[in-house]
């Protein structure tokens, strides 16, 4: 079942954060400043740790990932915002 | 073994495969190597061995990806790694990820006159002897002695041998093949990867003797060239990867339903005597929880246990929009028009991509597309599938020659012919008996006494007049499904199934939903590994999706009626939304993506399978209906189970 995570990270150098930053982009939608949102089932959050683990510097780098419950659970409701409005990611076909 | 031997490998054999056996295999001869992986898949499960080396049939689940990267890492060169001589070789628990980087700076000259231990990787060996071929992650060379090692992802399960049986059969065979090119080899080691624990597995005689036997039961299962059965209800089935494709307990239940076969022999692994089965408990491979026991249903039906996804969740990207661009940038597609961005859509998020008319898809886009084996299909700007495009074909080549066998066996495409077409009228009665404002049982009578027709029609020819006449009937009766604010517009009303082009709204919104239908039927069928253009009921002609056409006969009114029926009560497309002209109507381009969407909803909407009993997509629907029908083609099952709501 696909779950909802806030993956933060802090990458040490320019050139990795720039990478991490492209991977994490086809993953999940940006959120703030080193903030994504994700919404990922088992199988692709092994992908994006795999592809993540081999960007980082295991030494100084950090990938934090926050599972926050089921995309149609919790993991829908228990984000809000204050300032900036927050819209939920929705899943349904794109049509354009 | 010789080179022709070897070759006759590449061609599988199944059941229906007389044809293929006289072609290729000469009597008797023995596949050539197995892949020491092979053994490990032959000692979980015969069939998902089977399913992976004779039909080629992979997919990914969290397992193998992480699998996979455990893999790469182990492959990496690193830097000759220089064994601890104060260190005995081998002990059990030495993490050998920390080893790599402590050894590192240690710079002790090696005894003299001995060559320095050093660490090969990605090391590929074969005996013909044993028959046997293997590719060894990591192999540590110390003095003359050489220790293989294997990578697992997970962790070091606690069982007294150190790790299950298919791992150790495998490490066993990385033995033995070292040991036939001279090496002396006394064990090997597993490395789990979860918890970094470096295990090593004796190599005695019984696990000796279960390599050997596994290697003489593969082949035999090669040669044999049938599917062996599904487990029954095993907990394995949990975390097999193939599970979506090998459909256990669907299997499993429509074999048992359609005929009473003796008990079948004792399989490899209850042969193995020193290996108790049943000791094992009620999960021997830390594939996770079980799915609870199932809960008989009140009409006393057994609901299966549902193993695979019950939607595809990932979402189809559709571009209508005329004159613009879909570019690949970075991890997204993005749609732009008149240097505007119109949308992105992430890759790894699309299920496929559907392109309506003049739009334009770069080559990058497409590659990346094809890499990640999302379909691309393509459209006319009215509406009309007119092709797709896929990265390769399915390597499962004993399907396709049982699927041309079979379509060259008239008896079986009548039989075949006959579901399709009964499942059908059945499928639209049901809709009208539960849609219609007042239910024609004049209508629905017959319908029912054409159903029962439809499976006595002694040809194709006849069946085809059965269902024109079943299909004049139920679009007689079409309009008894709208609302009554619907009605009050005549204009809006259904003439008759017209199309070519259709006359009037209603016919343009299903001849465009049924396009959307077939194009979704042709992807399930290719998913499945059969040949789209090849039906039982529909002939091959113009390169129509025939195979798609059948089994799309029993959805039409399930999914594409009814999405139209849906779109019109509520409203979503109305009369506004027609022009007319000389050739026809045609639908506005806000009716066209309004009703893409009701379809995709549809699609996605969970339905309670009729046969199975558990909860699915319809979209998920389509692909287990094709992969059953492929089942039916190489002689699993006998009778297609149609998808028919109550
Ligand atoms: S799903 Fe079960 S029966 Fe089918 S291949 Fe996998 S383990 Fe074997």
């Amino acid at each position: 079942m696909r779950q909802t995570y806030i993956v933060a990270y802090d990458i040490c150098d320019p050139k990795r954060l720039r990478k991490v930053f492209k991977l994490m982009r086809g993953w999940g939608d940006h959120l703030q400043l080193s903030v994504f949102q994700c919404e990922l089932n088992p199988r692709e959050l092994v992908e994006l740790r795999a592809g993540l683990g081999q960007l980082l510097h295991h030494d100084e780098d950090q990938v934090l990932f926050v599972n926050v419950g089921p995309v149609e659970g919790r993991g829908a409701t228990s984000i809000t915002a204050l300032g900036r409005p927050y819209t939920h990611p929705e899943r349904h076909a794109i049509v354009a | 073994m010789t080179s022709t031997e070897s070759a006759a490998l590449a061609e599988p054999a199944g059941p229906h495969a007389k044809y293929l056996r006289r072609r290729s295999l000469e009597p008797g001869a023995p596949p050539a190597l197995v892949p020491a992986r092979m053994l490990n898949e032959v000692t979980y499960c015969e069939r998902l061995m089977y399913l992976e080396w004779v039909q080629s049939e992979f997919e990914d689940n969290e397992f193998t990806v992480e699998g996979r990267a455990v893999h790469r890492r182990a492959d990496q060169p690193r830097p000759l790694k220089k064994a601890d001589p104060k260190r005995p070789p081998g002990p059990p628990d030495r993490a050998a990820a920390d080893q790599g980087e402590e050894d590192e700076g240690e710079d002790e000259a090696p005894p003299p006159s001995t060559p320095p231990p050093y660490t090969a990787r990605a090391v590929w060996l074969s005996s013909e002897r044993l028959g046997i071929t293997a590719k060894i992650d990591v192999v540590d060379v110390e003095g003359g002695t050489v220790v293989p090692v294997e990578y697992k992802r997970g962790k070091r399960p606690s069982v007294p041998e150190g790790a299950y049986l298919p791992e150790r059969v495998q490490l066993c065979a990385q033995v033995l093949v070292l040991r036939d090119h001279g090496f002396r080899c006394e064990e090997g080691h597993l490395y789990f990867a979860a918890d970094r624990q470096r295990v090593p597995i004796a190599i005695d005689e019984p696990l000796v003797e279960a390599t050997l036997a596994a290697v003489v039961r593969a082949r035999a299962l090669v040669e044999l060239g049938a599917i062996p059965p599904p487990l029954a209800d095993s907990p394995k089935c949990n975390g097999c990867s193939l599970v979506a494709i090998c459909l256990p307990d669907e299997v499993n239940l429509l074999r048992d339903g359609a005929r009473e076969e003796p008990p079948a022999p004792p399989t490899f692994m209850e042969q193995l005597e020193h290996h108790d089965v049943e000791e094992l408990g009620d999960d021997p491979w830390g594939l996770g929880p079980l799915q609870p026991a199932p809960e008989p249903r009140e009409d006393g039906d057994r609901e299966l246990r549902r193993l695979h996804p019950a939607r595809d969740d990932r979402v189809p990207l559709y571009v209508k929009e005329q004159g613009a661009y879909v570019g690949l940038k970075g991890e997204r597609l993005e749609v732009r028009r008149k240097d505007q961005r119109v949308v992105e859509a992430r890759l790894s998020n699309t299920s496929q991509v559907c392109l309506f008319g003049n739009v334009q898809l770069t080559t990058q886009a497409l590659r990346a597309l094809l890499e990640r084996g999302i379909p691309v299909s393509f459209f006319s700007l009215g509406g009309w599938f007119i092709g797709r495009a896929v990265a390769h074909d399915s390597r499962n080549v004993e399907l396709r020659v049982a699927q041309h066998a079979a379509a060259s066996d008239p008896a079986l495409c009548l039989r075949l012919a006959r579901g399709f077409v009964q499942s059908k009228i059945l499928n639209s009665r049901t809709l009208l008996r539960r849609n219609s404002r007042e239910p024609n049982a004049v209508a629905l009578g017959e319908l029912n006494q054409l159903a029962r027709k439809a499976l006595e029609a002694e040809e194709l020819a006849s069946l085809l007049g059965i269902e024109g006449t079943a299909a004049r009937t139920y679009f007689g009766q079409f309009n008894s499904m709208l609302t009554e604010r619907a009605r009050v517009d005549e204009q809006l009303l259904l003439a008759g199934r017209n199309r070519r082009p259709p006359r009037d709204p209603l016919n343009a919104m299903l001849s465009y939903t049924y396009s959307l239908l077939s194009k979704d039927l042709t992807l399930a069928v290719v998913t499945a590994g059969l040949d789209p253009l090849l039906g039982f009921y529909h002939q091959p002609r113009f390169g129509r999706p025939a195979l798609a056409l059948d089994l799309m006969e029993e959805f039409r009114p399930l999914i594409a009626d009814s999405v139209v029926l849906g779109a019109v009560n509520n409203e979503i497309v109305g009369r506004r939304d027609f022009v007319e002209t000389a050739a026809g109507v045609n639908m506005s381009a806000t009716a066209r993506r309004d009703l893409a969407l009701a379809y995709e909803r549809r699609m996605d909407q969970l339905v309670t399978h009729p046969i199975f009993g558990y909860r699915i997509s319809y979209r998920r629907v389509l692909e287990v209906q094709a992969r059953l029908l492929g089942r039916v083609l190489t002689g699993e099952i006998t009778e297609y189970p149609p998808f028919r709501t109550r």
